[in-house]
């Protein structure tokens, strides 16, 4: 049987990406809410901490995975006729890669 | 009270059409059913399935008011007037309210619903605690009409992918047998993006079961069984069938 693409560890990432963003989101509000951010410089301090830091990149590679899951799903769904359906989802890889990709280097990058 | 019944010869029609019936309800009227056959005993050319008349063969099964159900147990003074009477949407119209069922049946096959046991039998027979029991409670009482599937949204885009919520509450019943010896190859055999997961849990099936059953429950127990096996999870939940119609 063709194993790609697959069930049980997409619907794996799928829950547990959207727990960690549940709980990044809740730090991320209640932090925001009791210590409030003024300013860029404020935004470069806050980003400055590498613990933090690596906290948002894990956000948005939670983000990414989980809009693959729940994107791919549409095209399982609704894309017809079904032999378009591997050049969609390689297109949808490729498109989340690359925002993944950016959205890294944007986060990881030396901030002046 | 006013009956719409969708009609569709395929040696005559197109595609199917409306045909209007008005019909003074009687004191025998007491379920969809009953009206059924007093329509059918006016107008012979009227086809449908139904045999056992006590909601136990699912035969009758059809699409009453937009919602699926089993005509025979269906309290025919609780529907709005008028009653819109269509065959299971998704499946192949045959005629009138008859469909063709062999890709649900064909999808029923394909979890391989019987018991798989390769150890030698015992003198007697398999014994079950009443815990391992109680797990095939609220999954083995499916009649396979059909009204889940037939209303689910996700067995009608990948009909021949998806295995349905009909097939996968069997799929559960075996898979959770503690005599079935076939687990592990009957949790691989759902284990791609098409068999079992492509439930969205939109829930219609259970909404929709006669029986009271809970489809998308046991979709959930063979999901979390692939992760980790759910010990003594008890029975399936149920509900109270035949809810108030409109």
């Amino acid at each position: 049987m063709n194993r790609v693409p697959t069930g049980r560890p997409a619907w794996l990432v799928q829950r547990a990406s959207a727990v960690y963003m549940l709980l990044f989101l809740i730090f991320f509000l209640g932090s925001l809410w009791l210590h409030p951010v003024h300013g860029h410089a404020g935004w470069v301090q806050w980003i400055g901490h590498p613990a933090l830091r690596a906290a948002v990149t894990v956000f948005f590679t939670a983000l990414f995975a989980h809009m693959w899951v729940g994107l791919r799903d549409v095209l399982l769904d609704y894309a017809q006729p079904v032999r378009l359906r591997p050049y969609l989802l390689i297109v949808l890889a490729m498109v989340l890669s690359g925002l993944a990709v950016w959205a890294a280097w944007i986060v990881l990058r030396p901030f002046a | 009270m006013r009956f719409s019944i969708s009609r569709y010869d395929p040696d005559r029609d197109e595609k199917p059409w409306m045909q209007h019936y008005d019909i003074d309800l009687i004191d025998t009227d007491a379920m969809l059913l009953d009206v059924l056959l007093r329509i059918k005993a006016q107008d012979p050319s009227l086809s449908m399935r139904k045999s056992c008349r006590e909601g136990v063969c699912g035969s009758d099964a059809m699409n009453i008011n937009g919602r699926n159900g089993l005509a025979c147990i269906t309290p025919v003074r609780t529907l709005k007037n008028p009653v819109v009477i269509r065959p299971l949407p998704s499946f192949p119209i045959i005629r009138d309210l008859i469909v063709d069922m062999t890709g649900f049946f064909k999808q029923y096959d394909s979890i391989k619903p019987y018991l798989i046991n390769d150890e030698p039998a015992p003198e007697k027979e398999r014994l079950q605690s009443p815990a391992e029991r109680d797990k095939l409670n609220g999954a083995y009482e499916c009649i396979l009409c059909a009204c889940c599937s037939s209303q689910c949204p996700s067995f009608w885009w990948n009909p021949d992918k998806f295995v349905g919520p009909a097939g996968l509450i069997q799929a559960y019943r075996f898979i959770f047998d503690s005599r079935d010896t076939a687990t592990e190859a009957r949790l691989d055999d759902l284990n791609d993006a098409y068999r079992l997961f492509r439930c969205r849990t939109i829930m219609n099936c259970s909404e929709v079961c006669p029986k009271g059953l809970e489809p998308s429950h046991a979709i959930e127990m063979i999901r979390l069984n692939m992760v980790k096996p759910q010990g003594d999870s008890g029975a399936l939940p149920v509900h109270a069938v035949s809810p108030k119609r409109k």
